[in-house]
């Protein structure tokens, strides 16, 4: 569903992403892990092209995102994302956040997407939030309309950048438990997370980014208790207690 | 002294030229301002703008208008740039308020580019990771939020600018002080006209800042409406996170 191949990104002198390669199939989970600075994030904004890419090329069913003809436009339609601050627009009520972008992108009729946006806030737990304004929710609440707002424009992968990483701890649940909702009613989703909890067990492939590198992937498993490469062992000794 | 000797009494014989004075000085200020504020727009968006062409000739146009005082521009306008286009003057008030227009736009300019600037750089990514257009975004998503950071720098360019349209005096604008310069000549009093005038402008200064701490207040920080319904709603959860 999604190829990359060759991919580089460097802002000025920094090279931040330095050759990747990698293959989303659909439906799959996919999590990349990390420590800090490793591109992780960058990755994941050249997906939908919120980053411009230096070289390679990045390929979304068929399509070549960082083709000059490709409207971006309509390739970010089909692919939602979730930002760590949320970035909710804090002069709309929820319900708007929501319909927003079907009303104006997809041209959907007002009550139609009034209807959707009601079912998804169901289904993120948030159905009598729908006049709140942005200001009046918590951070876990935030993020779950952050992700019913994605998920309203009905895209073909999800991308999350650090999800949880801006909640409190006793947040971070009600969103993940969303997003494994999400995982296990078919989504493509491509997940940047601190939570290795969450791509042990949701995730379907997890990569180690290391250096602007993808370092090392595979299954949960694989990645997890066995890993092959030196860097991942090292990641791993110094977070897993 | 004449100071110890007021007359009043001298003053109030020409009372309709204070009043004529009054609302002609109202009429720049309203015409100037809202003038100022459109095209001010479309300069600061301008110095916003990454193609060069438009770039460019908006930031001259801030330089040059904040660069030369305004009393050379409204010379420049009515005595130069008006009559060399259409043949003859089209009168003080035209060119009065057509240099405070292009005066104002200029520092206009500079308070709506802030005012997007302050907005986060997220609203605009999550407004163009729906797939959104730029035109798009800054219309719906960043324009509204930023209108409202602009509303107190707004304000102040008000008085400075009702204060400013005493310089069309200059062209004997038949304005508030040009009335009180008229009988100052004419009762060769000049303590008691231009005192006068004092007055008036501070009441008018008044009177707009009662205005803007209305609109200052009517759009405060707080995106929630009014604040009353706020108090009454018990058991709200309150923002964290």
């Amino acid at each position: 569903m999604i190829t990359i191949k060759g991919l580089h990104k460097s802002f000025g002198e920094l090279h931040v992403l330095q050759g990747i390669d990698y293959e989303i199939k659909e439906k799959e989970v996919i999590c990349i892990i990390g420590p800090s600075g490793s591109g992780k994030s960058t990755f994941l904004r050249c997906i939908n092209l919120l980053e411009d890419i230096t070289s390679g090329e990045i390929i979304i069913e068929g399509v070549r995102v960082n083709d000059p003809k490709t409207d971006i436009n309509e390739i970010r339609k089909e692919v939602g994302m979730v930002f760590q601050q949320f970035n909710l627009f804090p002069h709309m009520r929820v319900i708007d956040n929501i319909t927003m972008a079907p009303i104006k992108i997809r041209k959907m009729g007002k009550q139609e997407a009034n209807e959707l946006a009601r079912q998804l806030l169901e289904k993120v737990g948030l159905a009598d939030k729908a006049n709140a304004y942005p200001e009046q929710l918590s951070g876990g609440q935030k993020q779950r309309v952050a992700i019913a707002r994605a998920l309203a424009m009905r895209p073909k992968v999800m991308l999350f950048d650090e999800p949880t990483s801006a909640l409190d701890p006793e947040m971070v649940k009600e969103v993940l438990d969303v997003m494994k909702q999400l995982a296990l009613e078919g989504m493509t989703m491509v997940v940047v997370t601190h939570e290795l909890g969450f791509a042990k067990e949701v995730g379907d492939r997890v990569a180690f980014m290391d250096n602007g590198l993808l370092v090392e992937e595979g299954t949960p498993d694989e990645l997890f208790n066995q890993p092959k490469n030196e860097r991942t062992k090292a990641f791993f000794s110094k977070i897993l207690v | 002294m004449d100071i110890l000797d007021f007359r009043f009494d001298a003053i109030w014989n020409y009372r309709e030229l204070f009043i004529r004075g009054l609302w002609i000085t109202l009429g720049l200020t309203v015409v100037g301002y809202a003038g100022g504020l459109i095209l001010g727009l479309f300069v600061g968006l301008g110095k916003l703008s990454k193609r060069k062409w438009v770039y460019y000739p908006a930031k001259y146009y801030v330089d040059f208008f904040r660069g030369t005082p305004l009393l050379v521009q409204l010379l420049l306008i009515h005595t130069a740039l008006i009559p060399s286009i259409f043949g003859h003057s089209l009168g003080f008030f035209v060119s009065g308020a057509v240099a405070l227009m292009l005066n104002s736009a200029a520092y206009n300019a500079e308070i709506i580019r802030a005012g997007i600037n302050s907005i986060e750089k997220g609203q605009m990514e999550a407004a163009r990771s729906l797939g959104m257009p730029h035109k798009t975004a800054m219309r719906l998503i960043i324009l509204p939020q930023a209108l409202r950071r602009m509303i107190p720098p707004f304000g102040n360019e008000l008085i400075a600018l009702m204060k400013d349209s005493s310089l069309v005096s200059m062209i004997a604008g038949g304005e508030l002080l040009y009335a009180g310069k008229v009988v100052a000549g004419a009762t060769l009093r000049p303590w008691e006209p231009y005192l006068t005038v004092a007055v008036l402008y501070l009441v008018l200064t008044f009177i707009f800042g009662k205005l803007i701490s209305y609109v200052e207040k009517r759009f405060s920080n707080s995106y929630v409406p009014s604040p009353r319904k706020q108090r009454l709603s018990f058991g709200r959860t309150q923002a964290g996170g």
